[in-house]
């Protein structure tokens, strides 16, 4: 029996995970069609047989554009601009195309037929904060926002997608994904940089602790999430966890042995010696943010993972 | 003083090599998700019993009401430092069967300072919420609660020992948990401070919790005891959900049995003046022996 043949439209399909994500949809399905767009350069992105790289801008012509010259069968928004600049012209561009631009994603994706969405969103809308409960369950109050505004857009994006959700479930399938920090040798992400960095900020007065998730792990759950995760939020973690100082040791990241709580007031000083970090990380880097994981293990078993936290950690040191 | 006096007897350090023996099992079972460093914890008591035996010469009444299953411990809280809760702790790992590290639930307030968040965190406090809560009696731990908070320890001379209303949170957690309250009263402990005044004002306007201000340094050698009262059972009729009036009565009861545990210990308890005197005079007598020779 021939497979039916499918079309999924990839949203920034210039990220590492995007291609990953491509590849092992395409070695499990040859058949398939895969339309990768991305608002950035493409020229990075790797020939793949089945997939179709695109640059465009993304505006409202554009997606509208896309949606009727294809018919998606699925749908992964994976488009998210990095949230680490605190820049006014920055974060007005940055709700363009994360809050304006999903909301007009989902419409499209809802009035052209798209039976599948998965949008990637993050555990930083949870914020670190001195009061966190251990392991926040998707319930948790999103409070990232309340001290960094530049996470507003982050914030306001996962739950116009959980709103958006909710209402349409009879109609699209959508899951909304908040994993932990993705690391790996493709990704270039804040935790990644700053965990490989000879300058990092090694905090002595504090040592939260960390849930990591290896690249490919991450893909494989962004690909199984197709047909065996319902419409939904889930948190994306494995059950174990390291401390901050416990995870330097393991890249064999030295680091500069700081006091984190003066970091806030001396962040301008840093920057002019590139030893800065985004100003919300600089809150990860003194309370922990854990994230509960039962819900996604009701759909994906108990061993969804591949590699553990220790093994995700020494295997970024080899990009 | 002399330096004998930091030094543990060899029946402290066999029984502190025996109860770490037995904790490392558990504790290697599962990762503590705040941070909690059971070799740091061995290091610290090692340098506090000494503290703990000789300075406050802690004395531990009631130990047959504990048996070995998790408790939610409720105590009053005096002192205006929070060594109540240290001493408690280290009754617990000492001079309690089974011995066991209480999880003290600390304010967000202290969990949120650098060093100390990370060094109480090691040590065992965890941040009082009802979910961390909840997951260290899944977890088989016992949990120490001062539902008095920051009002208990933060009170002038003239309040020493009135027990401040108590919060209910951790009456809803016993009730979602079917875990049983274990009562228990500390005296001495205000005696550490004997001239305190609470700077209200000031320390709202600088963002504590509070600001007590004494004459003194350090805490005066007060006699500690600590009086263990029976389990209090969590009655069947009652839910977490269940209306503030039903909680509020039974939060009256532990409250009145913390204020008759405090009001039978007033009474026996050791002379203040004597603590203080005896070492002293016989720190003088060594030091004229010493010129002697």
């Amino acid at each position: 029996m021939t497979e039916e043949k499918k079309k999924i439209l990839i949203i920034g399909i210039g990220g590492g995970l995007a291609q990953i994500l491509s590849r092992l949809i395409l070695n499990e399905h040859p058949t398939w069609e895969i339309l990768g767009i991305d608002s950035r350069s493409i020229s990075r992105v790797p020939k793949i047989n089945g997939l179709n790289a695109t640059s465009m801008k993304y505006s409202r012509g554009n997606f509208e554009n896309l949606f009727r010259a294809h018919e998606f069968d699925a749908v992964y928004h994976l488009g998210r601009l990095s949230h680490s600049s605190g820049d006014q012209e920055q974060l007005s561009k940055r709700i363009e195309l994360s809050v304006m631009g999903t909301n007009r994603i989902l419409e499209l994706c809802h009035r052209s037929g798209v039976k599948k969405v998965v949008i990637l969103s993050t555990f930083h809308i949870y914020g670190a904060m001195a009061d966190n409960s251990i392991f926040l369950t998707e319930d948790a109050p999103l409070r990232a926002s309340m001290k960094h505004p530049e996470l507003r857009d982050v914030v306001e994006m996962d739950q116009i997608c959980t709103n958006w959700m909710w209402r349409h479930q009879n109609e699209i399938s959508t899951v909304v994904l908040r994993p932990c920090n993705i690391i790996g040798p493709q990704i270039q992400n804040s935790m990644t940089k700053f965990l490989l960095s000879p300058l990092a900020l090694r905090p002595i007065d504090y040592n939260p602790y960390f849930q990591f998730i290896h690249e490919f792990d991450m893909a494989t759950i962004l690909y199984r999430s197709l047909d065996k995760v319902p419409t939904g939020v889930f948190n994306i973690a494995g059950n174990d966890f390291l401390s901050l100082r416990e995870s330097l040791d393991l890249i064999g990241t030295k680091g500069i042995p700081f006091p984190i709580f003066l970091a806030d007031g001396l962040n301008g000083i840093l920057k002019k010696i590139k030893m800065d970090v985004p100003e919300y990380l600089l809150d990860y880097l003194k309370f922990s943010c854990l994230i509960d994981n039962k819900e996604i293990k009701t759909h994906l078993g108990e061993n969804f993972l591949r590699f553990s936290i220790k093994e995700a950690l020494e295997l970024i040191k080899l990009r | 003083m002399d330096l004998d006096f930091f030094k543990n007897t060899p029946e402290d350090d066999a029984k502190i090599n025996e109860v770490f023996a037995g904790l490392r099992l558990h504790y290697e079972k599962h990762k503590d998700p705040w941070g909690f460093n059971i070799d740091l914890c061995e290091k610290t008591l090692r340098k506090l019993v000494p503290i703990y035996r000789k300075y406050f010469k802690v004395r531990v009444f009631g130990q047959e009401n504990v048996e070995n299953i998790p408790y939610i411990v409720v105590s009053n809280h005096t002192g205006q430092l929070p060594i109540d809760g240290m001493l408690i702790t280290i009754a617990f790992l000492l001079d309690i069967a089974p011995p066991r590290v209480l999880r003290a639930m600390i304010e967000r307030f202290m969990a949120q300072l650098p060093f100390m968040g990370d060094m109480t965190a090691q040590l065992g406090s965890i941040l009082g919420d009802r979910a961390n809560c909840e997951y260290l009696i899944d977890h088989n731990e016992s949990i120490l609660v001062f539902p008095e908070g920051v009002r208990g320890i933060s009170k002038n001379t003239p309040d020493y020992y009135k027990v401040r209303s108590f919060s209910q949170g951790f009456f809803r957690i016993a009730l979602q948990k079917k875990t049983p309250i274990l009562p228990l009263c500390v005296i001495g402990a205000e005696e550490m401070f004997p001239f305190v005044f609470h700077a209200t004002k000031l320390a709202r306007a600088i963002g504590l919790p509070s600001l007590p201000l004494t004459p003194l340094a350090f805490p005066l050698p007060s006699p500690i005891d600590i009086y263990i009262g029976k389990a209090y059972q969590m009655p069947d009729h009652l839910n977490p959900e269940s209306p503030e009036k039903e909680i509020k009565e039974h939060i009256y009861h532990i409250e009145n049995r913390v204020r008759r545990m405090i009001a039978v210990g007033m009474k026996k308890r050791r002379p203040f003046v004597d603590s203080v005197r005896v070492p002293l005079s016989k720190y003088i007598i060594k030091e004229l022996r010493r010129k002697d020779d």
